[in-house]
């Protein structure tokens, strides 16, 4: 302000009135500023004779336009849905972190979060509570406190896969990584305090840095985790995921009483013992806990049943006995009490699924070698088999028709099979081979012909895969033959089938489909009957749920009150009108929204023309008291683009109305077309005087122009922004489009 | 598979789904009625019939839409739905079999060693994610394929996807990450 140059004449001595606000250049008397916005404090006198300062107090977020005058009991009157939403947000966020005891800094960031999820959209459709949780989660992985989802989940009472679904979602739409929490134990990395058990603990946290070597267990811990050090024991530190996390908070449940804490410390022992044996990973942490819980209350004394422990630790029961029954393989399980707290035993254990995939890998080699024996066997008896078949050729009359020499094969088969019968059934390759000898002999045979025989007699099999032994005794032949023609014939013809297919012919191929076994489920009609009782019976709740409704539908019909209830239309996003010129925009907007019947539109349309002084002498009165700021606020999200004179008054009129709440209420949100006049003489005068204290000053000049109509015909044109209440465009912020 | 050269994996097909059109409208009741393997579901609106031959259990909307599960491979889950096409001939209706897809595949696959999930994750990261505590296993995202692999600490991984082929090359592909971060049994 000081030290400018004149425009006019070059000159440097600017005069500054604060109380008209202008800056005036003395020497060719040209005004460079007028409006100046003045930042001092003014004081008006109380009833008591006092002073007070003029202002007030605006919030650092949210619009900051609600000067609440006599109490704040419409605290989210006067915002749009976008500010009333983050205020409740940043509410919400605090009221969760404050129980989790987060500190400032990140109850600021999870509110960013939060309000990266809101310009998203991605609390649409989704609980409020879940998306703040996933919010503040996502803080403490990304601070790494050791907060856990299954607090929140806790202190929310919704079901942790729930929370974790939404957590995730979050996590992917925003593109942050939260960064992996690594278990801690095995391998000693990220461990900032130690986890000792026992007593020893007692010593550590009163001299943190003793070394007192007791026979065993401090000594072990450090030369497993050497990264270590002999810290106190602060939950607040522990890493997720660690079981030893859990096992204050579940002792403290299970109500140990004085020996709480020695209770704790046995179980932590038996942790640490868990996790080098190789219990822990790739399992839920808090199994391990409640099976180390269980066996420490039972060490002390305490009679602690696996109800009370799942009910508190939340597994279920299998898994519990499970962790036990791993234990118990483990040899630390034959120590007694005593020992187990004095000494650690040196070796560790396998992780029982590698202990199990060991067990397999023995299974496996076993089958094998049993299958080696099997084929030399086989070997023997294939030999035997083909002196066997000779024989009944030469001795059995030659077939007359080709039934007689299937036959044959039945018998041949039938002593092969038994003969086979002693053998596993369940051995693959014996099955294989068997059904490889026969196939050949039935491709001499039949060479390709009589498929229909063999269709009616062999139940077709899926294609592929040895057939069963089953069928091998069964009806024949068997489908080995038929399935591999079959999937021949389909090679041959899936190539022309497909584009039939695909152009929707749709010809049910019929070939191997066995018609007889698909008649077996088709009831007959007796059976349909039971079945249709039984039906009934088992679904007697819902038929007369239905009824009901039905009932209560038609007599909602007789009474005329019957209400449809139509599946909610999804607003659909509306596109953001393209046009190069204002009346372009205002065309097209009106094509789209539904038009009211209180707009003139000759008016309208000349308003490129004009300077567009005519529609607001038209309108300002009819919408001067009726321009209620909801009102005002629910179309001011239509107005997408584009000028909006009619809008434009309505929120011109705003500030005006906004200082008058309590006149606004009674006023009402409907648009009255004619108020009268008399209602905006009492607004005006009142108005001017509460305007005073309001925060920007271009209030009293905006009265003034609605004070005089006739006034507004002669003013200089009016820019279109000023129009669309230019004044205060930047702090509604119309971003809230269709929100 | 080509990319091991000692070990051959055993990729084992679990599951397939398919979904094809009867191009006519299914009377769901009279399906109810006559069928001896159908559950009519009447609250939802479709009924479930199971066959035995190819272990398959089908989904019937009164649209015509059927949705088949269970089937072991795709030229089963073809013949499966063959026979309930015309299964649901016979019970009268005209059926036309069309729009036959496979949907998904899921499969199952053993790692002759176990894996360490945090390791691979770090190493892996937009493809893997990894949250102990909603789920013990790794999920491993290829976008190309469309397919998703859940990977377990014991070494045994799940692989789904739009079909036979796309599972495959899934688990080569995933094999050379999944071998770094393997653990070593002394």
């Amino acid at each position: 302000m000081t030290g400018r140059v004149c425009r006019g004449c070059g000159g440097t001595d600017i005069e500054l009135d604060a109380a008209r606000g202008d800056a005036v250049c003395t020497g060719c008397g040209s005004v460079l500023e007028d409006n100046i916005i003045v930042s001092e404090v003014q004081f008006v006198e109380n009833s008591g004779g006092g002073s007070s300062a003029v202002g007030q107090f605006v919030s650092l977020d949210g619009a900051g336009k609600t000067p609440t005058l006599g109490g704040g009991f419409h605290v989210n009157l006067g915002k749009e849905s976008r500010a009333q939403t983050l205020q409740n947000g940043r509410r919400q966020i605090h009221h969760l972190g404050n129980q989790l005891q987060l500190n400032q800094h990140c109850l600021d960031t999870a509110f960013n979060f939060f309000k990266m999820a809101v310009s998203k959209h991605l609390t649409r459709g989704r609980k409020m509570a879940h998306v703040i949780a996933a919010c503040l989660y996502l803080v403490c992985r990304t601070e790494g406190t050791p907060h856990m989802l299954l607090d929140l989940s806790d202190l929310l009472q919704v079901n942790v896969y729930v929370l974790g679904k939404t957590f995730l979602l979050l996590a992917r739409e925003l593109c942050i990584n939260a960064p992996a929490i690594v278990p801690a134990g095995r391998d000693g990395v990220r461990r900032k305090c130690c986890t000792d058990g026992g007593p020893s603990l007692h010593l550590s946290r009163s001299t943190p840095g003793s070394t007192v070597p007791r026979a065993g267990r401090p000594l072990q811990t450090e030369r497993a985790f050497p990264s270590l050090g002999r810290s106190a024991f602060t939950a607040a530190l522990r890493q997720l995921c660690d079981p030893c996390l859990y096992i204050p908070r579940f002792a403290h449940l299970l109500e140990f009483g004085d020996k709480n804490h020695e209770v704790s410390m046995t179980a932590l022992r038996l942790l640490q013992r868990m996790k080098r044996d190789w219990m822990h990973t790739g399992r839920r942490p808090s199994g391990l806990c409640g099976a180390a819980l269980l066996v420490a209350a039972r060490m002390h004394d305490f009679r602690r049943t696996v109800k009370e422990v799942i009910s508190v630790v939340k597994v279920c029961e299998s898994t519990l006995r499970k962790r036990l029954t791993e234990f118990e393989d483990t040899p630390t399980s034959q120590l007694t009490v005593d020992e187990f707290m004095k000494v650690d035993l040196e070796e560790e254990c396998d992780p029982p699924s590698y202990t199990a995939g060991q067990r397999k890998l023995r299974m496996k080699q076993l089958e094998q070698v049993l299958s080696k024996q099997l084929e030399e066997v086989e070997g023997e008896i294939s030999s035997y088999q083909d002196a066997i078949e000779i024989e009944l050729e030469n001795s059995r009359p030659k077939a007359k028709g080709a039934l007689a020499s299937l036959t044959k094969d039945g018998s041949v088969e039938d002593t092969t099979s038994s003969l086979f019968g002693e053998e596993d059934a369940e051995d693959e390759e014996l099955e294989a081979a068997a059904s490889h000898l026969n196939k050949d002999f039935y491709q001499e045979l039949l060479g390709g012909g009589l498929p229909g025989s063999a269709e009616a007699a062999g139940g077709p099999e899926g294609g592929g895969g040895p057939p069963a032994l089953e069928s091998l005794l069964g009806p024949l032949p068997t489908a080995a033959s038929l399935g591999i023609s079959d999937s021949i014939r389909e090679c041959i013809s899936s190539q022309s089938r497909d584009p039939k297919d695909a152009s929707g012919d749709g010809e049910l191929d019929l070939s191997g489909i066995d018609d007889l076994e698909i008649d077996r489920y088709i009831l007959n009609e007796a059976e349909a009957r039971v079945k249709a009782e039984l039906w009934m019976r088992e679904n007697a709740e819902y038929l007369r749920e239905q009824r009901e409704k039905e009932a209560r539908i038609a007599k909602e019909r007789e009474l005329g009150i019957y209400k449809e209830h139509k599946p909610k239309k999804s607003c659909k996003r509306r596109e953001p009108i393209q046009a190069s010129t204002a009346g372009e925009a205002i065309e097209k907007m009106l094509e789209q929204k539904k038009i009211s019947s209180k707009i003139n539109y000759s008016v309208l349309r000349g308003l490129d023309s004009k300077g567009g002084a005519g529609p607001r002498r038209e309108h300002a009165r009819p919408q001067e008291t009726a321009g209620a700021r909801r009102l005002s606020r629910r179309k001011a999200p239509a107005s997408t683009s584009g000028a909006d004179p009619v809008a434009g008054v309505r929120k011109r009129l705003r500030p005006m109305v906004s200082t008058q709440p309590a006149k606004k209420v009674a006023v009402g949100e409907a648009l009255l077309p004619s108020p009268p006049s008399l209602e905006a003489e009492p607004v005006r005068p009142t108005s001017a005087v509460v305007v005073e204290s309001g925060p920007v000053s271009y209030h009293p000049e905006e009265d003034a122009d609605e004070e005089d109509p006739d006034e507004e015909d002669g003013e200089p044109c009016v820019s279109a922004l000023q129009m669309m209440g230019g004044n205060d465009y930047g702090c509604d912020g119309d971003d809230d489009d269709g929100y | 598979m080509d990319a091991d050269s000692d070990v051959a994996l055993d990729i084992l097909i679990t599951n397939v789904v398919c979904v094809f059109r009867t191009r006519c409208h299914l009377n769901l009741r009279k399906i109810a009625l006559e069928g001896a393997n159908v559950i009519y579901k009447r609250d939802v609106g479709k009924v479930l019939m199971k066959l035995r031959k190819p272990r398959i259990t089908a989904t019937i909307w009164s649209s015509g839409k059927i949705i088949c599960t269970g089937a072991t491979s795709e030229e089963e889950a073809k013949f499966g739905a063959r026979r309930l096409a015309r299964s649901l001939q016979k019970l009268g209706f005209q059926v036309i079999f069309t729009d036959f897809k496979v949907v998904n595949v899921l499969a199952v696959c053993n790692m002759p060693f176990e894996i360490r999930l945090p390791e691979f994750t770090k190493n892996n990261r937009p493809h893997a994610s990894y949250e102990p505590e909603l789920h013990p296993a790794v999920c491993y995202r290829i976008k190309s394929l469309r397919a998703t692999l859940q990977i377990f600490s014991t070494g045994s991984i799940t692989v789904t996807g739009p079909n036979v082929k796309a599972v495959a090359t899934a688990v080569e592909q995933v094999y050379p990450f999944v071998f770094e971060s393997r653990k070593e049994i002394l």
